[in-house]
Formats: C-alpha cells, sequence, structure tokens
C-alpha cells in the first residue's frame, strides 16, 4: 500500500508483536527536504484504510530519503 | 465529527504556555503504553524539563483536537514551542542524531549508553607535588 502511494519507495514491513503491531522502514525519493513528521503523515495516509479497520493497532515508522 | 472547541482552546493554550509538552499514556512516573515510557525515558535522558498531559481519560476527543491541530492522532505526541515534533519513534531517531537537543536547546548527552562508560575528563585541580622523600644516606 506504501508502495502504491509512494512510487520508487523501499519498503519493509516488521511484526513486532501480534500481526497488528507493524514496524516499516521506508526509504522513498518523496521524502527528500520534508521534515519527518511530514514524511510519516505520508506514510500514515498510504496506510491509513488498514488504521480505519483495525487491522493496524499499531505502526512503528522509521523514515529517511535515499543516499 | 468536529473536535471539542473548548478542548482544542485548552489544548492550544497547554502547547503554547510549555515549550515542551508531551501528550502521553499515563504519567511520566507511571506510562500506560510502551511508546510513551520510551519518549519519557529520552526526555530523561536529555534532561529537560517538560509539561505532560495523560490522553487516557480524553482520548477520543483529544485525537479529534490533534487531527485539526496538527494532522496527528496518535499517542504519544511531543510539542516543542508550539510545534509538533513526532511521535516515539521521531524521538527517537531524533535523540540519536543529536537533533532532539539542539531542538532543545540543550546539549547533547555525552553518550546514549551508560554514563559510567564515559572516561574521566582532565582534571583542572592544582598539580600536586609528591609527598617529601627523606632520603637517608
Amino acid at each position: 500500500m506504501i508502495e502504491g502511494a509512494l512510487p520508487g519507495a523501499e519498503v519493509e514491513v516488521l511484526d513486532e508483536g501480534g500481526g497488528d503491531h507493524l514496524r516499516a522502514i521506508v526509504t522513498a525519493p518523496q521524502f527528500e527536504g520534508i521534515s519527518r513528521i511530514d514524511q510519516h503523515r505520508l506514510v500514515k495516509a498510504a496506510v491509513r484504510p488498514r488504521f480505519d479497520d483495525g487491522t493496524i493497532h499499531a505502526l512503528s515508522l522509521n523514515t529517511s530519503a535515499p543516499g | 465529527m468536529a473536535a471539542n472547541p473548548e478542548l482544542r482552546a485548552q489544548v492550544e493554550q497547554a502547547i503554547e504556555q510549555n515549550p515542551v509538552l508531551l501528550f502521553m499514556k499515563g504519567t511520566p512516573e507511571a506510562p500506560r503504553c510502551g511508546f510513551s515510557m520510551r519518549t519519557v525515558g529520552v526526555l530523561e535522558q536529555v534532561g529537560v524539563e517538560y509539561g505532560a498531559i495523560d490522553v487516557l481519560p480524553i482520548l477520543q476527543p483529544l485525537r479529534e483536537v490533534t487531527s485539526e491541530l496538527s494532522d496527528w492522532e496518535t499517542f504519544p505526541q511531543l510539542y516543542v514551542n508550539g510545534e509538533l515534533l513526532g511521535g516515539c519513534d521521531i524521538v527517537e531517531e531524533m535523540f540519536e542524531s543529536g537533533e532532539l537537543a539542539e531542538a532543545l536547546g540543550v546539549e547533547q548527552p555525552a553518550s546514549t549508553e551508560a554514563a559510567a562508560a564515559q572516561p574521566a575528563p582532565a582534571s583542572d585541580e592544582p598539580y600536586q607535588s609528591p609527598p617529601m622523600q627523606i632520603e637517608t644516606n
């Protein structure tokens, strides 16, 4: 879902417990030059439906721009 | 549903009045979630004074307020000088990189590991000559 919203992103998703506590490590060119909180907002918007339907309970994020 | 305007006003005031403000689940003495606990831990390592608000009694209404205010609904949330810095992940990342200390206007702690590992600083005590030695011939 993240790759769909952020074409060119590299995404790694880890289960940190129970299937609904996830960690996503995202590197995306779209993150270049924007604050961490804005990077997180972009990822959050991409996975919004999974929060809304309860599939994801908690999502830890590590975001960075490539290079 | 629109956010409760009274609550929003209170939140805005709290953010304005506290240079460092943490919205968390539970209290710094008794955090009620792992992410909140970790954020408190970082603030304590940095050694800065901060205000803390327990969101649990007002969770849903508060989510609506912060959603309107900062486009962010999960907690913990750390506000520094009126701006949302982020949640636990961001606070931890910024702590490790030194950005958090900078944003807070404090010195980066010497090490994120136990301070005991730090070598002792060079002494600036006056040089003490060794005790007098008496030679016996």
